[in-house]
This record gives C-alpha cells, structure tokens and sequence, in this order.
C-alpha cells in the first residue's frame, strides 16, 4: 500500500510507495527497461491480449463481442499494479507533529486507444477520436460519482522522451483523493483575476488572443489552439473551449466532434512541424463538481477547462529545479507561426 | 508435482527459494540469467515462472517479451526489489507483481492462488 505525503512547507503531495527498494543500486536505469518497445514481439494493449489486462471496466465495441475478446475500438482497464488502489474515503492523518499523510487510495485506469499497435492519436479517423475522447468523457463523469476522488486526471505520454513505456497508444486517468496542487493554483489565480475583471481570466486570454492572433494556433467555431503568452517549454500548446465551462463532461455531441478535429489537427502540426515528437498532454478541468461547488462556490464561472499539450524538445534542468523559472529558447510566437503554416 | 522456474542473478536467493519453495511442495530450477531461463524453458515444461528484473544481459522484462512469444499460458510472477517497474505497461504480460521482502509469505500466496500446491 502507498501512502500520501504532504510537504509542509511547499503544501506538495507526493506518492510514497512504502514497499521499500532493497538495494541503492535498484535505482540505476536498467538498459530496455522505461523504454518504448517497438518490436517487443508481445504487447498487453493488442487485439487478442485481452486476457493479459485485468478485465475491462468500459470498452466500446461491436455488438455481440463479449467483454475482454476481440472486437472492441477503444477498451478502458484499471491498471494491473496500480500505485494508488480504489479504497473507501482517504482521512488526513499527522504523525503527532507538523507531518500529514493520508492512505495511497486511488483509482488508476488505462484507455487504450485502438487495438493496432502502431496507429497513433494523430493517424487515427476523426470519428475514432471523438469516441476516445467521448470515453475521457464517460470515464469521469463514472469515477466522480464516488465522492471521495477529488480530483480525475487525465493524461497521455506519447514517446518514451515523455514517460511512455509501451509504444501501444493509450491514456492514463489516475483519480486521486485530493486536488493537486498545479490544479489548485489555477483556481485560485483565476478565482482571484474573476475578482478584478468580473469575468473568467480564461475567456479574457481567449478574447485577447484572438484579437491579436499572433499566437493562434488554430481556430475554428468551438475551440482556439494557442501557443500561451509565457509557454514554459518550446511549442508548447494550449487548446480552449470557446464556450465557457469548468467540466470537460460536459461537452455535447458537437463540440466533441469539433475536439476530436481540432486535437488531430493540433497533433498533425506538431507531428510535420516537429518530426513526430514525444508529448505529454494533460487536460485541466475542474475538481470533482459536487466537491468544488462546496469549496469555490464561483467555480461554475471563474473557472475553465483546457487541453495542455507540451513536445519534448528540452529537459527540465537546475535552474528550472531550482527556481521554477523555465528558459524557453522559442518565442510562442514563432511556434505559433511555424504550427499555422502546417 | 507442480514445477516453478526461478530466474534471478542472486545464487543465494535461488538456494532460499529452491529450498523454501521445496517445503511447500513445488520443484524449483534454478536460472541465473534471461538466457538460461529461456534455455530451459525450451528443454522442460513448467507450471509457473518467477523472474526477477534487474539482471546481467537481459533484463526480466525482456525475457517476459520473449516467453510471451513462446508460450502464453505459464503464469509469471515478477519478484523485483524495485517496484517503480510496475510502471512499464509490458509488467502486464506476468500474472503478479511481488515486491522483494524479508518473508517470502506473499510470494508463496501468490504461487498458490496461480497454480495451487
């Protein structure tokens, strides 16, 4: 069982696995290990595996096909070794002084995407898109019924550049009990910016934004990509809805396909502009609705979802370690222009 | 007599599971590395693989790759001090995932849920 630390100074929670390495020398990257194999020859995620997953919890697939067998287009399994595990409500403990932990209870889920072991999110049909993200989607709106996971993260590491260790695409959600700090910072910014503009930070950037166009990366009826004003690493993108709303569930049937293009273009412009690079992509939303309403009773209108997609083109070093600053050696508006040639 | 290949580097361990493994009924063989376990496995059956990961030449992962490629049906226990592996997604080819300790009791539960006495 892990467990979850806070810092009690930075307010940082961290994932404490209490099964504890024998050895130092177990810490030594180990050769093949946390890569991406390519030509393993076996991988869990493929058609006609489906036994070697644990059994799936949502799947959509054709008719008749029974659960765990061939025939599906996008499968959702819990994670076989999972670092948090489903449990009932986390409680805060301390250890008798400032130190405040709480147990390592969790929900951890993979989305595999397609069963073909080579097609990527940005080579797939716009309609297999729009049904992955219809299961980011399902998967949250399900997770958040049970109220003590406050937070549903979902995010996806493409590339072993970005902490993919199957090449096989897929998503993570991982659900945690409390709200993550980078989550939190964005509502207070922007709960504290709602105060002096009467409006949602979020739609003024997006208002500005498409004024002046210099880092649009796309446009179209529901969503702006951008190349934010202060992106921390090069060609990082952010993509928007332009109708506001905290919670990503709550998209409709159009606007999902209007996503599912707008993601695919995105990722084709980085792929073309930037040789299929390894990304991370992560989707902010609000915490669990029923729990945030409670804490930031104005959440419904300060805050507001996004997609945040970053290549990995550098790596986070000393400085930025050390200060938080990041140096980014591409202006976001020569990203910005290099992505809408594409 | 249910029999377990045991691939790990340390000799000792090999001796500590052949003998505690024995007590509880099984047959253990011993493999020191990927290659003698695939060896072996191309000579014998067996009902049940317990591998480590972190080995000389290839490691534990690599080898569940290639027994996959072989055969899919032996369950596979991975016994690895080191659980931050249970992030690489090829981990999901083995049955369990047992984080090395001082008593070899969830190990041994595990052997019994997979393949019984």
């Amino acid at each position: 069982m892990s467990e979850l630390r806070k810092d009690p100074i930075s307010g940082r929670w961290v994932i404490i696995a209490t099964e504890r390495s024998k050895r130092p020398d177990d810490f030594r990257p180990a050769r093949g290990v946390g890569e991406a194999p390519a030509s393993a020859g076996f991988c869990p995620f493929c058609r006609g595996n489906e036994g070697k997953t644990p059994p799936e919890v949502f799947a959509l697939r054709d008719d008749g096909t029974p659960a765990d067998s061939p025939g599906w287009r996008v499968r959702v399994v819990p994670n076989k070794f999972p670092a948090l595990n489903r449990g009932t409500q986390a409680s805060l403990h301390t250890r008798g002084g400032i130190f405040e932990w709480m147990e390592g209870v969790g929900v951890h889920e993979v989305i595999i995407e397609n069963p073909e072991h080579g097609q990527e999110l940005a080579d797939l049909p716009v309609g297999h898109v729009r049904d992955i993200l219809g299961v980011f989607a399902q998967r949250i709106k399900t997770i958040e019924e049970e109220l003590h996971y406050q937070y549903v993260q979902v995010f996806k590491n493409k590339g072993k550049e970005a902490g993919a260790s199957l090449s096989h695409p897929h998503t993570q959600i991982v659900a945690t009990p409390i709200v993550p700090k980078r989550i939190e910072e964005e509502i207070y910014g922007a709960r504290r910016l709602f105060r002096s503009f009467k409006k949602c930070v979020f739609c003024r950037i997006i208002r500005e934004e498409r004024e002046s166009g210099e880092r649009v990366v796309h446009l179209n009826r529901h969503f702006v990509v951008i190349a934010p004003y202060a992106s921390r690493f090069p060609f990082e993108v952010t993509i928007f809805p332009l109708r506001h709303s905290p919670f990503f569930a709550d998209l409709n049937e159009e606007e999902l396909g209007s996503l599912a293009l707008t993601l695919k273009t995105t990722l084709i412009k980085l792929k073309e502009t930037l040789s299929d690079p390894a990304y991370n992509l992560v989707l902010h939303k609000s915490p669990n609705p029923v729990l945030a309403r409670k804490r930031w009773p104005d959440i419904d209108r300060h805050y507001h979802w996004h997609f945040e997609i970053f290549p990995i083109l550098t790596k986070v070093a000393g400085f930025e370690w050390g200060t938080g600053y990041y140096i980014n050696p591409v202006p976001p508006e020569t990203a910005a222009g290099f992505l809408r040639k594409k | 007599m249910k029999k377990i290949l045991v691939v790990e580097d340390e000799k000792t361990l090999c001796l500590l599971y052949a003998e505690e493994l024995g007590k509880e009924g099984y047959a253990v063989t011993a493999a020191y590395d990927a290659d003698a376990a695939l060896a072996e496995l191309k000579k014998k059956s067996f009902d049940l693989i317990i591998t480590d990961i972190r080995m000389p030449g290839k490691n534990g992962v690599e080898l569940i790759a290639q027994i996959m490629g072989l055969r899919k049906d032996i369950p596979i226990i991975i016994n690895s001090a080191y659980q931050s592996y249970k992030e690489d997604f090829m981990t999901w080819a083995a049955d369990a995932y047992v984080v090395k300790s001082s008593s070899l009791d969830e190990l041994k539960t595990k052997i019994k849920e997979l393949i019984g006495r």
